[in-house]
């Protein structure tokens, strides 16, 4: 229906209508999808032009975390660093990933403003943006996977079907979360403080640094943290251990849950959202 | 190639504006000759009515001047036939490809080079990978910037900015060209340059909607004309009348 031939805008003609206008800008983001991708690849040469490394330094800085960190705690906690020090590298990349996407969620339509006042292009497409800025930084820090698991042996034991099943259901949550942030932030600017003290909150409180042996299998503390069930279902079978089924079922829950009340929030404010910014 | 059209149904399009108080704006809204119309809406918040029951329409071959004081809502309905705008009332339908020169530093990353810039705005103008890489050789020369398309953005002048930007802007195949202000860059030579393309890619679109307050300007380029006040639309007329509308104020 929309295409570069024929553009039709019309005032509201109720719910249905709006959720299928909605619906037609997914569509649409779909078919450009070479835009989002040119988009995100363009902001991450664009964010490390001039430097030699690059997003590398992400990925230095995050490597010596891990060193530092896995060392010292492993010492502290007295577990083995070959335990230890791969459990550290995933959690602190993986959850680099949900952190940067959340994170960014937020300015997604604010940093799109002249962009999005001027042209038809769809929103979806900024979301879609944002979402593979941080898949392609995922991309670069994965090289820390690889060494610890090429240095740990754990080729030997891990299993890569469900850490990629894992990760598909963590990017898939992760682009709601991304985009009710994104329509939150452009209406209410306190919104991206509050979400930035939260993934704070959260990368302490998720078994990023350390390990839940303390609590009971189950336990509320880490059922009810969304990242606990992103985190697990992706690291657990890398190091060659089974995650719990329910995390993945959470996950997907979660996925169709909150995607409903993502669309639907966007469907209604759709229109406005250009003039919040 | 015909059946360009633009179809515009008793359009009304309200900004609401967050964090202001409605009630202190309107005790200072005694006599205003620019801006649309202040009000607040049902629900309390500040509303500006840009667009009031707007109706146009236009066919292959028509060009028409949009004249008015400044806040009475030309750039608003060419943002709306661009599509960013959703109307609060009425319909807005446009057949045939737009290219919208409403603003030339759209999608520009100053510290790019010139090339990926092309590329960056080609890219959100709607063309394809292929469609750029086929068009960069002439949009380069006719940026006249040469080596310096290799260089980051930031280390342009001023002109040499505006030449790169112009020459992406107006490199797209379109039916529907909207224009807020005619574009008037760069030195005497490039003017004359971008003159000649522009009015090629005039005489290619099919329709032509160029806002204006340069009466000049509008008499060579427009057929007709249509004159805004508060958001209110007057008829198309013909150019020719273009006085007439302008008496009017
Ligand atoms: N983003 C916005 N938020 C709120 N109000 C806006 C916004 N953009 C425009 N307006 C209001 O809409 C009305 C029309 O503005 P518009 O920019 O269309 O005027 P214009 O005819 O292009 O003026 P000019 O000749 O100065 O360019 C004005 O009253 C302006 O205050
Ligand atoms: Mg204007």
């Amino acid at each position: 229906m929309e295409s570069g031939q024929h553009m039709l805008r019309t005032g509201r003609r109720g719910t249905l209508f709006e959720f299928s206008m909605a619906l037609r800008d997914l569509v649409t983001s779909y078919h450009r999808r070479g835009l989002a991708w040119s988009l995100a690849w363009h902001d991450v040469v664009s964010r490390y032009r001039g430097s030699i490394l690059g997003p590398f330094w992400i990925t230095i800085s995050m490597g010596l975390m891990v060193l530092g960190i896995g060392l010292l705690y492993a010492k502290l906690f007295g577990i083995s660093v070959a335990e230890f020090m791969p459990y550290v590298a995933m959690g602190i990349v993986f959850f680099g990933l949900m952190a940067g996407t959340i994170n960014e969620g937020c300015d997604t339509f604010v940093q799109a403003s002249s962009m999005l006042s001027q042209t038809s292009l769809p929103m979806f497409t900024f979301i879609w943006r944002t979402v593979l800025r941080n898949l392609i930084n995922l991309a670069h820090h994965a090289v820390i996977i690889v060494a610890v698991i090429i240095f740990f042996g754990l080729w030997r034991v891990m299993d890569v079907l469900p850490a990629l099943g894992g990760l598909l259901l963590t990017i898939v949550n992760l682009a709601w979360i991304a985009m009710l942030a994104a329509i939150a932030s452009a209406r209410f600017r306190d919104i991206p403080q509050f979400v930035m003290s939260v993934m704070q909150f959260a990368i302490f409180m998720t078994p990023v640094f350390w390990k839940p042996d303390a609590f009971p299998d189950r336990h509320a503390f880490l059922t009810l943290n969304p990242f606990y069930h992103m985190l697990t279902t992706i690291r657990a079978p890398l190091l060659g251990q089974e995650a719990d089924g329910l995390s993945y079922i959470i996950l997907a829950i979660m996925a169709v849950l909150g995607w409903a009340l993502t669309f639907s929030v966007f469907a209604i404010t759709r229109r406005r959202i250009v003039h919040f910014l | 190639m015909t059946d360009v059209s633009i179809k515009v149904t008793d359009l009304t399009l309200r900004f609401p504006v967050y964090g202001v108080d409605a009630k202190s704006l309107k005790k200072n809204l005694a006599r205003v000759t620019v801006g649309g119309r202040l009000g607040a809406s049902t629900t309390g918040a500040t509303e500006v009515t840009a667009l009031s029951h707007l109706n146009l329409n236009l066919r292959a071959g028509d060009r028409l001047g949009l004249i008015g004081h400044n806040g009475s809502g030309k750039t608003t309905l060419l943002r709306a036939l661009s599509g960013a705008y959703e109307p609060d009332e009425g319909q807005i339908e446009v057949r045939g490809r737009i290219a919208a020169l409403l603003d030339l530093s759209l999608g520009i990353d100053p510290s790019a080079t010139g090339v990926d810039n092309i590329r960056l705005r080609g890219r959100i103008a709607g063309m394809s990978s292929k469609e750029i890489e086929d068009k960069m050789d002439e949009i380069a020369e006719f940026s006249g910037l040469g080596p310096f398309l290799a260089m980051p953005m930031k280390t342009y002048s001023a002109g040499m900015q505006a030449r790169l930007a112009f020459a992406v802007a107006t490199a797209v195949e379109a039916d529907v060209l909207l224009m807020d202000e005619w574009i008037s860059v760069g030195d005497a030579d490039f003017q004359k340059l971008a003159h000649r393309r522009l009015l090629n890619l005039v005489e290619r679109a099919g329709i032509l909607v160029l806002s204006s307050h340069d009466a000049g300007l509008l008499r060579l380029y427009c057929n007709k004309v249509m004159r805004l006040e508060g958001g209110v639309a007057s008829e198309v007329k013909d150019i020719r009348r273009l006085d007439e509308l302008l008496a009017a104020a």
